[in-house]
């Protein structure tokens, strides 16, 4: 079932390569750490985010998310996730979806730039994307059955304040990450900062596919901070993540991170993919 | 995917990146920056301004307005854009990249209707 779902991505991959338009394509090489840069408006980018994991006790899965990302306006960014996963020798179902915005909160670029990020998931219990991890989130959670998990539905609100800045070709982020479920639970709280840069800062004169400029190359740690009534490191999953975009001419841009847990309730190793590629909208 | 297929793709994938650059190696600093730059307006500003930066209805022309304009101040514009107005911010790109885009927009000639 995992070799099907990778070769589905494979040629979904190819497909976007020869389909993709002539378009602007920056993107970060992270997959959990968000910056200030907001999506182009007129573009509408298209992602898709599968992850790979091997829980320690429960199934081999293959997670992702497709992405459907759109500026209103250069200050406000919205996004439209649809979640899906595939889970060896159980099944393969959708797990909701997500609703999300940013905002920036300054219109010029300072030294360090906040946006406000907020988010609505309708998703159930066997949701794997592990776009971000708060509260006590641990190995344990992807240890239940899809039989069982998905019958548990989450409505969640979760808020990010962003904060980051670009500094002689570095980019650097950190993100504070406040989640509540609706049902009455207590607000958790996680955590995600980066670093990156591209591997040459100057253009070539010439389009090229594997020249330096191309590629930009990163790393960045997550986890959580425990809940509203207990603030803490302990007993929470942590990640380290290193990770490398590879932006190609005409728009598509390649991303792999592969992330290691770091503390007993972590998972030991995640690997990330990403496929995204914007459309002009309109002319 | 058997062996030969994967030795086969590999050696497609670095002959495509061993291939000579179609344009003659520049080695004018100035044409160099110019023509990088015009690859990035490509890349990241042609959507909105048009492929010749002669405007578009989302954008205005560039080649009537950046010759008065400062290159520092053009730079500087790029670098913090125009939020309200829709323009993008691309301090995203190293600065080297956006001053390559401000060489190549200070290249541009006026356009006829501009003249």
């Amino acid at each position: 079932m995992l070799r099907l779902s990778l070769i589905r991505l494979a040629k979904t991959a190819a497909l976007a390569l020869l389909l993709a338009p002539l378009a602007s394509a920056q993107e970060s090489p992270w997959f959990v750490t968000y910056d200030h840069h907001m999506e182009e408006p007129h573009q509408l980018e298209l992602s898709f985010e599968p992850l790979l994991a091997s829980p320690r006790h429960g199934n081999r899965f293959l997670a992702s998310a497709l992405e459907l990302e759109f500026a209103p306006r250069a200050w406000w960014t919205t996004e439209l996730y649809l979640d899906g996963q595939s889970t060896a020798r159980e099944s393969t179902l959708v797990t909701g979806y997500r609703i999300e915005n940013r905002f920036r909160l300054l219109m010029d670029e300072h030294a360090v730039n906040p946006v406000l990020y907020v988010e609505y998931a309708a998703t159930n219990g066997a949701d794997k994307t592990l776009r971000e991890f708060v509260g006590f989130d641990s190995w344990r959670d992807l240890a239940a059955s899809n039989s069982q998990s998905r019958l548990e539905k989450e409505r969640e609100v979760e808020t990010k304040l962003i904060l980051s800045g670009d500094h002689r070709g570095w980019s650097i982020a950190g993100n504070l990450i406040a989640e509540k479920n609706l049902a009455g639970e207590p607000w958790e709280f996680g955590y995600a900062a980066g670093l990156s840069r591209p591997l040459a800062l100057a253009a070539t004169p010439t389009v090229c596919l594997f020249c330096r400029e191309n590629f930009s190359a990163g790393i960045e740690a997550y986890g959580g901070f425990g809940e509203q009534q207990q603030i803490t490191l302990a007993a929470t999953s942590h990640y380290i993540a290193p990770s490398l975009s590879w932006a190609l001419p005409d728009g598509l841009t390649l991303r792999v991170s592969p992330a290691f847990g770091l503390t007993s309730a972590s998972n030991r190793f995640l690997m990330r993919f990403g496929v995204s590629y914007e459309i002009p909208m309109g002319r | 995917m058997n062996m030969r297929s994967v030795l086969i793709s590999v050696l497609f994938l670095a002959a495509a990146a061993c291939a000579p650059a179609q344009r003659a190696m520049v080695t004018d600093p100035h044409v160099a920056a110019t023509l990088a730059g015009q690859k990035l307006f490509e890349q990241h500003c042609a959507a909105c301004h048009g492929a010749d930066a002669a405007g578009t209805r989302r954008a205005p022309n560039l080649r009537e307005r950046v010759q008065t304009l400062d290159a520092a101040f053009l730079f500087g514009f790029i670098t913090n854009g125009d939020l309200r107005r829709g323009m993008p911010s691309w301090s995203r790109l190293p600065d080297e990249r956006r001053w390559q885009i401000v060489t190549y927009l200070k290249s541009l000639e006026p356009s006829r209707a501009a003249r």
